[in-house]
């Protein structure tokens, strides 16, 4: 069947006295998986949440945000993750957007969820800690099965990050989310002698995507909630992982963080890179010290899993920069500005038709005009596809920020520092580091004298970290071109 | 804390985050936020590793002190006591 529940059930029948998740010293098989999500699911029903209704998951990795996906999923709700790094206004704006009816924490999140829920008709419930109302693994009623959903229903809502001040609804259905497991897991070759490590979030698409691959080919998926350098190194071999999906920050700290001795990574065969661009001394970095090459990946929040660089390691030191061809039924083509399609070898904007792909973002019918049309998605991000069919990026349209993988609206940062009492104006763009990596600067214009620290206080109560400006500027004002639009060039 | 540290962790904050500024003439008790070092955690473990390379120590992130990132002094203090 053609859905997230029936991909996870097939799973767990299949697999079922395997390892389905690990996190810290707890480890379930995917039989003791499919029990408690059924359990939730039941517990879900008896909070009133009904097939269609959406209940956001406010979690980190965890066994807990695991038993949480496919427990919406199994009641025919849908699912809405979010970032466990979000603070209080931004949760908000996820459940009055999603029109969420309930959401599912853990105790460490519990006074964000409660404030963020406050006022909206939204039941919070724990299932994370002391608190919790449902408890991992909880109780498994007799006779409790799978809600009645269909491939066309929506299984999820993600987020995309927009230029535009809020980030974008975009819907995946059943569908797609079952394509997308089924196209990315026959590219990678998983199988139920794989071990996966998610420290990326699995809120994300990223996460997301990789995370339901693995489970649809009974892998082990081992989790952790954060990166720690030394803690990340010391799963890799003690779990005996073989795929590593990572941002390109990880793979450059891992490769040269200082450790007591040698570790042993010689299980690792799939070190997968996505959210930023790979920098040659980190692909080279990385194989030096653990002997194996990362490979790029590409994808985006409205399609899903796009392509990987799966070249052979004879190949691959020529190719490292390519995020590959693309994974199974999925197609990618170049446009130049005329609309014309482009030949190999010529740059242009890249557009993706895929099976798991959305149809569009909810409530905003001329951006998706703009962006979904003639059967393609239009990323936004440009590049040029080689003679032997490998995709390069080497630059994008929108004005995001990439921090480590996560991409930063300036407009959303700009409008929250408009609130700010001391602050006329602000400007916020991307820098590059010292190590090449992006950084979010923000130039301000301050009505009354006021410094670094009260600009990071601000932001740090109101939005998530990566979000917040690392570098601050003060300026008179700020450069405008004759139309009055911000010089942001001259602001680097 | 010898000013040997001190004169290594500037070179080191040099490297990654005041391209702009004379490290030289930065003062051991400035506030290193000022020029956005600490800020994010991204930020954070590029500076952590370039620390572990200059000294050759292992600076855990769930070890060290909240007031680590602070001046140049909390840096060469934390530091010293690491360095054998």
């Amino acid at each position: 069947m053609n859905t997230l529940s029936g991909l996870f059930l097939e799973a767990a029948g299949k697999f079922s006295s395997r390892t389905a998740v690990i996190e810290g010293g707890l480890s379930v098989t995917y039989g003791e998986l499919a029990r408690s999500a059924l359990g939730f699911a039941s517990y879900l029903y008896s909070r009133g949440v009904r097939k269609g209704d959406r209940v956001a998951i406010f979690l980190p990795n965890s066994i807990e945000f695991v038993t949480a996906v496919f427990g919406v999923s199994l009641s025919g709700a849908v699912s809405v993750p979010v970032n466990s790094s979000f603070k209080t206004d931004e949760v908000g704006f996820y459940l009055q957007h999603s029109g969420a009816m309930l959401l599912v924490t853990g105790d460490e999140l519990i006074n964000t969820a409660e404030e963020a829920s406050s006022g909206r008709g939204i039941k919070v419930v724990s299932m994370r800690g002391e608190k919790a109302s449902w408890k991992f693994p909880g109780n498994h009623p007799e006779g409790a099965v799978a809600a009645d959903v269909g491939p066309g229903d929506e299984a999820i809502y993600l987020y995309s990050t927009g230029s535009t001040g809020k980030p974008k609804r975009v819907a995946r259905t059943h569908y797609n989310l079952s394509a997308l497991a089924d196209n990315h897991t026959e590219t990678v070759g998983w199988t139920e002698d794989d071990r996966v490590l998610f420290v990326v979030p699995i809120s994300h698409t990223y996460g997301f995507g990789n995370f339901i691959s693995a489970v649809k080919s009974g892998a082990a998926v081992v989790v952790s909630g954060e990166f720690n350098r030394n803690g990340v190194l010391d799963l890799l071999e003690k779990e005996r992982i073989t795929a590593f999906p990572s941002v390109p920050v990880m793979l450059d700290v891992l490769s040269k963080t200082y450790t007591d001795g040698p570790k042993d990574l010689s299980s690792l065969k799939l070190v997968i890179s996505a959210g930023a661009p790979l920098q040659e001394r980190t692909f080279f970095k990385f194989h030096e010290r653990f002997s194996v090459y990362p490979r790029q990946l590409y994808g985006s929040t409205e399609t899903g899993v796009i392509s990987i660089n799966l070249s052979g390691d004879d190949e691959i030191a020529e190719r490292f920069n390519s995020v590959g061809r693309p994974v199974k039924n999925v197609s990618v083509k170049v446009f130049g500005e005329d609309g014309r399609e482009s030949d190999a070898g010529e740059s242009g904007e890249l557009a993706v038709r895929s099976p798991s792909m959305a149809a569009g973002y909810y409530g905003l019918p001329e951006e998706t005009a703009r962006v979904f049309r003639d059967g393609f998605y239009f990323t936004g991000d440009l590049g040029m596809i080689d003679e032997a069919g490998y995709i390069y990026i080497n630059g994008r349209k929108k004005l995001l920020i990439n921090v480590g993988g996560f991409k930063v609206d300036p407009g959303e940062v700009e409008n929250l520092l408009s609130q700010h009492p001391d602050i006329a104006e602000a400007a916020v763009l991307g820098v590059t580091d010292g190590l090449g990596n992006e950084r979010v600067k923000a130039v301000i214009v301050a009505r009354r004298p006021m410094d670094v620290k009260d600009v990071h206080g601000f932001c740090m109560e109101r939005i998530a970290e990566y979000k917040v400006p690392s570098l601050v500027e003060f300026r008179r004002e700020l450069p405008r071109s004759p139309t009055g639009k911000i010089l942001r060039e001259q602001l680097k | 804390m010898s000013d040997a540290i001190k004169s290594r962790v500037k070179k080191v904050l040099a490297g990654n985050f005041l391209k702009d500024i004379d490290f030289r003439e930065l003062g051991d008790g400035a506030p290193l936020i000022d020029y956005g070092v600490g800020v994010d955690s991204v930020s954070r473990l590029e500076f952590l590793v370039a620390l572990e390379e200059e000294f050759g120590v292992r600076l855990d992130e769930g070890e060290i002190p909240p007031d680590f990132f602070e001046t140049v002094d909390s840096i060469s203090d934390y530091i010293s006591r690491r360095v054998p």
